[in-house]
């Protein structure tokens, strides 16, 4: 077989790097060259962040070289390594919220004139380098802040494509972004990589990863596995390095029956315009998914359920028993029982420098209080069963959670949840950024909390999870449901075009 | 002193760097009055009681000032909180002086938390402002003179006088320090209070009373300012104004160099104990050596900048 890298434009060889006891990549060689597209794969955990890090000039390794163009490197900042061409778009968004568009997209390096920053040229570089990626539409005077997050995502890579890259990293930078601008980012890299950029990417998104790269290294464990050409291995084979076992079916099987009577009822719910009139059943023991494109009121209607948002209008029933929860405090009470796993586990499910422990028990430390005090045994085995329950990987319960992967931080949001003995699961896009291990344990977990008769509703931008996960789809179009499919009729093609509010069974006249 | 070493853990580095320094203060004191008066006057119980006296009001405004850093805010009207709580007790006296007082201080607590938590004022503005209507209600009650009511009897036997030797103060410091641990560790309260610390809209997404909570910890804030108010008025047998301005900023200094994120979510009440205890030697050591007041001030802060370098050493970049 020919070796799928000749002439390499970054070499690592023998590369070692611990954090503490944890061995994150362990002798690693790993080379990669310009005008290719090289998917790095593996769960999460695998090193790949690590690797991507030492690449981009975050973190040093403790042994072993790395060297760009045949020449000895070693980055002492992500500076250093953009001076020598490396870019890195990292997962976690390193956008100033409160700066403008142009601000962020020139920040490092601002046109100046008279020592002083030329807001001029800064706005003029800024739309060039949005509308070299097709996002025309990105004013670049306003705040970052007020643009959605798929939005803030294209601003990120026109950042990255300001530093004129010769080797772009892109870690799972195409997990926030709707469907039109990942078609988008796909001719963006096609298109450097003709100006003969090397591209490193990584994705949890097996079919980006077959319809982009030319070249795919899988990783495990801190380990280099292989690295192989595009079509070298079938996806199962690659499936089996990433994870070293066998998988069986990706999803839960769905359970043949009439539909359960419902648990949680929405009428007429509404909310400043995001959300219009809105009516959903969701049955004990039934998956009911959220689709549609990113932004049409998916998150509204699950924050508005949980109690965040005021002003809310519309009836909710609980169990048959009309609930108006204004907090969610009042949301996660007893008598009313809905949890809600929000969004992004970093900023809204987890207490990054607290305890797994502290975590697990955060919405539920009622149950384990006599008066105003915590009974630590009650609490620690209620702890110890959910750790052993979800499987959580973890050293000891102490760790802070920060120390876990990312697959297993969002095990710990989701169990601190069920910790509670929710009767309504709320979910935002549980499983972004999740190795492909987690995410079947996950959909398992689904499935068996509705067969112990939770009712579930669960919001994701991933097509595939919402036909293989759920028993219904509701689809949401500019904050109203515009179809809800069942059964067999959850397809791609009908979620795709209900998502754009067309009707697929209507001839096309194109 | 022993249970406070049993709870020190390897990687409490604030907490034995803050241990090591007061070492180091007593012994250059000790060194200093060997050479001067050939006497380890430093050393003497009677010494270290003395100080220990004087850090139990610093270190009662300190255990509150803990509880509202580590939700990430600050309490910057503990001065005339203080000094508020000192003069009404002084002025109701008899039997109800200390209820009042602390009354006081939970009324201002009680103001604070409404406009931090509820009405999402800053802290640092909100406080500031309750601090300065505190201060003009204070100059309206007195006429802007030292007002003519003393302690009553009680709260001089709690702040002046002693039982065994041991002066009373520090029984009720170390009574203050005994609930604010419990509620630390082992409350649902304490557990929020950290929680929220760290990041605010996750454990109100885990369906944490935070408002409440935010409530809670100035009330807390302000009933140890009242009853530090309420003993240093017993200590000096009256109350005068301004008498709770010299403890808002050590305070914060005390709980900073204690190892506490002045930005929320950790720290441990002992490292507050330790760097009361070293802000008051330091104070101490330094007006033995007759350093005029300039280099004093100039030594102090630069001492609490030291320190917190020293603490950052402990910590690599890009963590």
């Amino acid at each position: 077989m020919p070796d799928p890298i000749a002439d390499p434009f970054l070499t690592l060889s023998g590369v070692t790097k611990r954090y503490g006891g944890v061995r994150a990549l362990e002798g690693v060689d790993f080379a990669c060259s310009r005008g290719k597209i090289h998917a790095i794969l593996g769960e999460n955990g695998a090193g790949k962040s690590t690797l991507i890090k030492i690449m981009s000039g975050v973190v040093a390794p403790d042994e072993g070289v790395m060297r760009v163009e045949r020449r000895e490197v070693s980055f002492a900042s992500p500076a250093e390594a953009n001076g020598a061409g490396v870019v890195c778009i990292f997962q976690e968004l390193s956008l100033l919220p409160d700066l403008s568009v142009a601000d962020n997209i020139c920040v490092s390096t601002p046109p100046r004139r008279f020592g002083l920053i030329d807001k001029g040229a800064q706005r003029r570089r800024a739309e060039e380098l949005l509308a070299a990626i097709g996002c025309e539409d990105v004013n670049p005077r306003s705040r970052v802040r007020d643009l959605p997050l798929s939005r803030r995502q294209m601003v990120e890579i026109a950042k990255a494509l300001g530093k004129n890259p010769k080797l772009l990293i892109l870690d799972e930078a195409t997990s926030a972004l709707t469907s039109a601008d990942v078609e988008r980012v796909y001719d963006v890299l096609g298109r450097l990589r003709r100006q003969d950029v090397a591209i490193l990417y990584i994705s949890h998104r097996m079919h980006e990863i077959e319809a982009l790269a030319d070249v795919a290294s899988v990783f495990r464990n801190g380990r280099h596995i292989e690295t192989f050409a595009k079509g070298a291995r079938s996806n199962a084979a690659i499936v089996q390095m990433m994870i070293g076992r066998e998988i069986s079916s990706q999803y839960p099987p769905k359970p043949e029956r009439p539909r359960p009577a419902p648990m949680l009822e929405v009428r007429g719910l509404s909310w400043e315009g995001r959300l219009r009139d809105i009516s959903l059943d969701v049955g004990a023991g039934e998956i009911v998914g959220l689709g549609g494109l990113d932004g049409q009121g998916q998150k509204e209607l699950l924050l508005a359920l949980f109690g965040v948002l005021r002003g809310v209008k519309g009836e909710i029933r609980v169990g048959g028993k009309a609930v108006s929860p204004r907090s969610p405090a009042d949301a996660k009470a007893a008598d009313v029982g809905i949890a809600l796993v929000p969004e992004d586990r970093k900023t809204e499910g987890l207490m990054l420098p607290m305890t797994v422990a502290e975590n697990l028990a955060a919405a539920s430390l009622g149950r384990f209080a006599s008066g105003p005090f915590i009974d630590r045994k009650a609490e620690d085995i209620a702890v110890g069963e959910a750790i052993r329950e979800l499987q959580i990987k973890v050293g000891s319960p102490e760790d802070p959670v920060w120390t876990l992967s990312g697959g297993n931080q969002q095990k710990v949001v989701i169990a601190k949840w069920l910790m509670t003995k929710p009767r309504v699961i709320l979910l935002n896009d549980p499983t972004r950024g999740i190795d492909v291990g987690t995410k079947q344990e996950i959909y398992r977990l689904l499935r068996r909390m509705a067969d112990e008769g939770a009712a579930i509703l669960f919001y994701s931008t991933d097509y595939d999870e919402l036909i293989g996960c759920c028993d219904r789809v509701a689809i949401l179009y500019d904050g109203a449901v515009v179809r809800e499919l069942e059964g067999a009729a959850i397809t791609e093609t009908a979620i795709v075009a209900s998502s754009l509010n067309i009707d697929a069974e209507a001839p096309a006249h194109v | 002193m022993t249970a406070l070493r049993l709870a020190l853990r390897a990687d409490d580095r604030p907490i034995l760097i803050a241990g090591a320094s007061i070492v180091l203060i007593l012994l250059a004191g000790t060194a200093y009055t060997m050479a001067t008066q050939g006497t380890a006057t430093l050393l003497s119980p009677n010494y270290l009681l003395q100080q220990l006296q004087v850090g139990a009001f610093l270190g009662i405004v300190s255990a509150g000032m803990m509880v509202v850093i580590l939700l990430g805010h600050i309490d910057l009207s503990v001065s005339w909180t203080l000094t508020a709580a000192a003069m009404m007790a002084t002025a109701v006296g008899g039997p109800w002086a200390i209820p009042v007082g602390v009354g006081v201080g939970l009324a201002a607590g009680l103001a604070n938390g409404l406009g931090v938590g509820y009405l999402r004022v800053p802290s640092m503005i909100f406080t500031l402002g309750m601090d300065a209507v505190l201060r003009g209600l204070m100059v309206a009650h007195t006429g802007g003179f030292a007002p003519q009511t003393a302690a009553t009897d009680l709260m001089r036997a709690l702040g002046a006088e002693r039982t065994a030797g041991v002066p009373n103060a520090l029984f009720v410091w170390a009574a203050v320090s005994v609930l604010i641990v419990l509620v630390l560790k082992r409350t649902v309260l304490g557990r929020a209070i950290y929680a929220i610390g760290n990041r605010e809209q996750a454990a109100y997404l885990s369906g944490m009373p935070t408002r409440r909570v935010i409530l809670a910890a100035f009330m807390i804030s302000g009933a140890c300012a009242g009853l530090a108010g309420v003993l240093l008025a017993g200590y000096s047998t009256k109350a005068y104004q301004g008498m709770g301005v010299p403890y808002v900023l050590p305070a914060i200094a005390a709980v900073v160099i204690g190892g506490a994120n002045i930005l929320g979510g950790s720290g441990r009440y002992a490292g507050t104990v330790v760097g009361v205890v070293l802000i008051v030697l330091l104070n101490s050591v330094l007006s033995i050596m007759q350093m005029p007041e300039a280099g004093r001030q100039i030594i102090y802060g630069a001492v609490i900048i030291a320190m917190l370098l020293a603490y950052r050493g402990g910590k690599l970049a890009h963590t």
